[in-house]
């Protein structure tokens, strides 16, 4: 390897510099295999080396992460089900008195755990186990002035409760979980339902898994050495490169497979155990209940059913197991089949990665990134701040901004994590599958569905079109009159001109909206005195558009004259001679010699003004706001309202990326005309 | 050796400087809201007033917010815990802040029956969101009949009445109408809805635009326009201020606001909208927006900050802000006081407010208004009739509150 020196970085003043050995550095790519088969071994070993080490401590860090989450849910399962056995109780109890705190003492809990009944009616700690209210503030007593985070946890499950209820969904928890002291404990709470009527909560601490046990590293290693062991032989005996890479690769698979099988079966043993562990406390606690009921003649109807208290945090039954204990074998597959089937997919999806590091490196990509990188490293130097600044500012919102556009966000979930919201391509098919554009009225005409996608799109497509004929038409004429030789002064006017543009465009805009006013603006002021009758310029789709129209106008024209005005300035005063002497009148002058000299200066100019447009957020969330009802929304405005008005984050998300797709299928094809144009 | 000592004691005295004094120093609460010219100036006493009678124990600070960039300057700083410990805001995006979740707090846990009684029942209703009061009422705004004395010399009492009344003062050919008001305007027509029964959304938060009850409020809207004649077409609030400053317009449905624009030569009344012969003589009923005070879920004097809501809400600066603010305060004791039973204004603020609804604090009631404003277009401009504009109105909202609430 070290003969292959890199080669110097070229000098700053970019003449070729000469390579100080007397020899040409070899370059290994194009170097035949036969001659350096004894360095590329080494690929091959440390592809698999990195790819299998990398993969296997992901997929190792999984797995402990999945032992983990089991933990927890067991502990919380187990939780739910003496809480929401307790509030079953309370519940029949009727919420307060004397039956509930014979009930609270009589429950039985694991040490370090405790239960307590909050009651609204009185803001009342009705019964309580904790250690900390005993004597003085031992229920029953008024809730203290510092414990209000435990009324405000119950009013937010019975809100909950009703939501759900009126709403005929599940979108509000209707069970609160919350880890205190730093993750040692956790706090869990259930509304307490006396006809119907949410009266209360039940609270319970109990002690919180802190760590599951690690899972073994052992057959991490073995899983790891075994293939490395048996490529290291393959790669001395075999000759071929491609033939080691994929002796390699298969063995990657075999390792990657191995452990892959050995995770599953932990994690089929580990789900066994929640099963069981949460069987035997809803049968403990079922028998505890039955006895409580007994004890202190509560309402024994309906009947007790243990089985509904293994619940999710929606307070909806999972049905994993019957109301005596015993596992429901169905839904227990189906529930083992779910894990079994996400773990196969992350490991899958790390065997990709892991594949595709080990081709790379085996088949020599990292070797010749590599190399680029030391020869140009000061070109790389230069550019990483702005690459930094780039990946940060522009492709992480914008890879966000797709992800959130294939999924349900809105105000209500916008707590929840977006793998949760997944719809798909839903938010698509909903925007670009809606043909209901117009349609006929009684009288025949034609009535626009204003927040129809094609709509927008096209009253953005006539808005676009129209400022830029307007912008470069205006702008080019009073360029050329600008432009007229000897003018007296031309800097005052050129000044004037540019002006509009140098205004921030939202002050530009607020203005021109208040010369719009019905009544005290400057337009209707000016058709009164020359006794027309003032126009209400918001109220109909066209004159709004107009309003829009004329101040965006004012606007473009002056960009469009500065560089009509550059490029007129550059053109040899000799041509216009020769063509006079030729005989040609003014309009042959401009339309052969003015326009394609202009051509190379405006089609760029153009193409940005296009771009420009089509997103002039400012100008019409501004002036016309979309009045009269939307019709004046361009595709960008429209995508504000959907985020901002009606909070459907993912589908206006969705409503942008269409934009930009628009906006990419437009300079393509934009590019694609002017390198034709400039080719000919 | 004295120069020595000097530089000693010193240096002790800098060191001393440093250290954190121990907080003898007041609660500091800050307090936002978007108040203007007179109703800023009465606020600002109130809060003098309490900081004077609080000395040592409670500092209230005020900060004006311009109204443009309130509510948004709200939704960014008060969850990151950067707001402040209170602040003043109308009930239309309470259900959305509380949706949003570590804005507002809920006071449920305060508010004791006593502070509860003493406010207008609707008021307090409109701090309420799904069962839970977050925030004290402090005042409210709503429509009222604001009509020309000259013109009109006894207010009617009656849709009929009114209608009668009016006919006699219009001349459409000289631009005159004897009632104006922006009817294609949702919020104004609300008043003329609610009076029939209807509404925007159900018990359950399912949207009803197009209940019988709202179809036949459009109607006769409807009716006030094209066979009566009373009303102008295109009613822009421009129009109707110019009408009514001209003489051209007797009566008028507007709020408070509207005052402030009416011309100097103008002696004008204000009294309770008439009620609904068409509707069994049921009042009309404008929706009233009530600016509460809340307090910010994340600040750290929280018992402070409702301690002082539950001062500003009380009879006495109530009565501060009525008289010198020209606010209507939610508190009823403050209408007991002579001076304020006397001030037209406030009385027929207080009369209104009695049948007035809440406007809905749900957020979804962002959703209500582009589709709500196109369909009154729609109507008054003869291209569908009432029914088939309402029944667009609301696939569009049951569309877009089906979109928030999937799952």
């Amino acid at each position: 390897m070290s003969q292959n020196a890199p080669q110097q970085p070229p000098s700053a003043a970019g003449t070729p510099v000469r390579v100080s050995s007397s020899h040409p550095a070899p370059d290994p790519s194009t170097a035949g295999p036969a001659g350096r088969a004894g360095g590329y071994r080494g690929r091959v070993l440390v592809g698999l080396a990195l790819a299998l080490g990398v993969s296997l401590f992901l997929a190792h860090g999984l797995l402990a992460r999945a032992n983990q989450e089991r933990a927890a849910e067991r502990e919380q399962r187990t939780a739910a089900v003496s809480l929401l056995g307790l509030a079953d109780l309370v519940q029949r109890a009727g919420g307060t008195g004397d039956a509930v705190r014979a009930v609270v003492a009589g429950w039985p809990g694991m040490p370090g755990s405790a239960v307590r009944v909050i009651a609204f009616s009185g803001i009342r700690l009705e019964a309580s186990a904790f250690p900390q209210d005993t004597g003085e503030k031992a229920a029953p007593r008024k809730l203290s002035r510092d414990e209000k985070p435990l009324y405000d946890r119950g009013q937010r499950l019975r809100a909950a409760v009703e939501t759900n209820r009126e709403e005929g969904g599940a979108r509000k928890p209707e069970v609160e979980s919350e880890l205190l002291d730093a993750g040692a404990s956790r706090l869990l709470s259930a509304p307490v339902e006396v006809d119907g009527q949410v009266v209360g909560s039940v609270e319970s601490l109990t002690p919180a898994v802190v760590n599951a046990e690690a899972p073994s590293w052992t057959p991490v290693l073995l899983a790891f050495l075994l293939p490395l062991a048996a490529c290291a032989a393959a790669v001395f005996v075999l000759s071929r490169q491609g033939v080691r890479v994929a002796v390699a690769a298969a063995l990657f698979l075999a390792g990657l497979g191995g452990y892959t099988v050995y995770s599953l079966r932990a994690l089929d043993a580990e789900l066994r155990e929640t099963e069981n562990a949460v069987s035997a406390e809803l049968r403990t606690r079922g028998e505890k209940a039955q006895a409580l009921i007994t004890a202190n003649t509560l309402k024994a109807d309906p009947a007790l059913k243990p089985g509904a208290w293994d619940a999710d945090m929606m307070r909806r039954p999972l049905g994993r197991l019957t109301d005596s204990g015993a596992p429901d074998a169905d839904k227990l597959a189906a529930a083992g089949a779910q894990v079994r089937g996400n773990a196969t997919k992350a490991l899958g999806a790390l065997g990709v990665v892991g594949l595709a590091v080990l081709l790379f490196i085996g088949l020599g990509g990292l070797h010749q990134v590599v190399r680029t990188m030391v020869e140009y490293r000061q070109a790389y130097a230069y550019i990483t701040p702005a690459m930094v600044g780039m990946v940060v500012l522009v492709f992480f919102p914008f890879a966000y901004g797709i992800t959130l556009s294939f999924t349900d966000a809105n105000l209500y979930n916008s707590s929840q994590p977006l793998s949760e919201l997944w719809v798909g391509f839903r938010n698509y098919v909903d925007i670009l599958g809606d043909f209901s554009f117009a349609k006929t009225a009684a009288d025949g005409s034609l009535v626009f569905n204003y927040l129809n996608f094609y709509y927008t799109l096209l009253f953005t497509i006539v808005w676009t079109v129209t400022n830029v004929t307007i912008g470069v038409t205006v702008g080019l004429l009073l360029a050329l009159a600008l432009n007229v030789p000897n003018l007296r002064m031309r800097p005052v006017y050129r000044v004037l001109l540019i002006l509009p543009w140098a205004m921030p465009n939202y002050i530009t805009a607020l203005i021109w909206k208040g010369m719009f006013h019905q009544q005290f603006g400057v337009v209707n002021h000016v058709i009164r005195m020359f006794g027309g009758e003032g126009l209400a310029w918001f109220d109909s789709p066209f004159t709004s558009f107009f309003t829009a129209l004329a101040t965006n106008g004012w606007l473009s024209f002056p960009f469009m004259m500065v560089v009509s005005l550059g490029a007129l300035q550059s053109i040899p005063g000799e041509l216009y001679e020769a063509a006079r002497v030729d005989g040609a009148n003014r309009w042959q002058q401009f339309t052969a010699i003015t326009l394609p000299a202009l051509k190379p200066a405006l089609v760029p100019a153009v193409i940005l003004s296009v771009v420009w447009t089509f997103n002039m957020f400012n100008i019409i969330f501004l002036v016309t706001g979309g009045d009269p009802g939307g019709s004046t929304e361009i595709l960008v405005t429209q995508a504000y309202k959907f985020a901002f008005e009606r909070y459907r984050h993912g589908y206006a998300a969705a409503y942008s990326t269409v934009i930009f797709g628009i906006l990419l299928l437009y300079s393509m094809v934009q590019n694609r005309m002017s390198r034709a144009t400039e080719a000919a | 050796m004295t120069h020595l000592r000097t530089l000693l004691a010193a240096l002790c005295l800098c060191a001393v400087g440093l250290l954190p004094v121990p907080s003898f120093a007041a609660t500091e609460l800050v307090l936002w809201h978007a108040y203007r010219a007179e109703e800023k100036a009465a606020l600002e006493k109130v809060v003098a007033e309490y900081n004077k009678a609080n000395e040592g124990k409670v500092k209230v600070t005020t900060l004006a917010v311009p109204y443009d960039a309130y509510a948004d300057k709200i939704s960014a700083t008060v969850p990151r815990g950067k707001g402040p410990d209170l602040f003043i805001f109308a009930q239309d995006r309470l259900g959305g802040w509380i949706e949003a979740g570590n804005t507002v707090e809920p006071i449920d846990f305060f508010l004791d029956d006593a502070t509860k009684k003493r406010f207008i029942p609707t008021t307090m209703e409109a701090m309420t969101y799904r069962g839970t009061t977050y925030g004290l009422p402090l005042n409210y705004k709503v429509i009222t009949l604001i009509y020309n004395k000259k013109l009109v010399p006894t207010p009617p009492k009656t849709s009929g009445e009114m209608v009668t009344m009016a006919k006699k003062l219009t001349d459409a050919k000289a631009g005159r109408f004897g009632l104006a008001y922006a009817y294609n305007d949702f919020y104004y027509h609300a008043a003329v809805m609610n009076g029939f029964g209807g509404g925007v959304f159900d018990a359950k938060g399912a949207p009803t635009m197009n209940s019988p009850a709202n179809v036949k409020s459009v109607e006769q809207v409807l009716k006030w326009k094209n066979k009566d004649g009373i009303l102008p077409a295109e009613p822009s609030s421009a129009l109707i201020t110019s009408l009514f400053n001209e003489g051209k317009a007797a009566m008028v449905f507007s709020g408070p606001w509207f005052l402030g624009e009416v011309s100097k030569n103008v002696e004008y009344g204000l009294a309770t909208l008439p009620t609904l012969d068409e509707n069994k003589g049921t009042p009309m009923k404008p929706w009233m927006t009530v600016e509460g005070v809340y307090v910010a879920a994340p600040s750290k004097n929280k018992e402070a900050a409702y301690d002082f809501a539950k001062f500003l809400t009380d009879a006495g600066p109530g009565k501060t802000l009525a008289l010198e603010g020209r606010q209507s305060p939610s508190n009823t004791a403050v209408y007991q006081d002579a001076k304020v039973a006397a001030d037209p204004l406030l009385k027929a603020m207080k009369a209104q407010v009695d049948v007035a609804v809440p406007m809905p604090n749900l957020p979804e009631m962002s959703m209500v208004w582009t589709p709500a404003t196109s369909a009154m277009n729609t109507v008054f401009k003869n291209t569908a009739t009432p029914k088939a504009a309402l029944d667009a109105a609301q696939k569009s909202v049951a569309k877009d509150v089906a979109g928030l609430r999937k799952k």
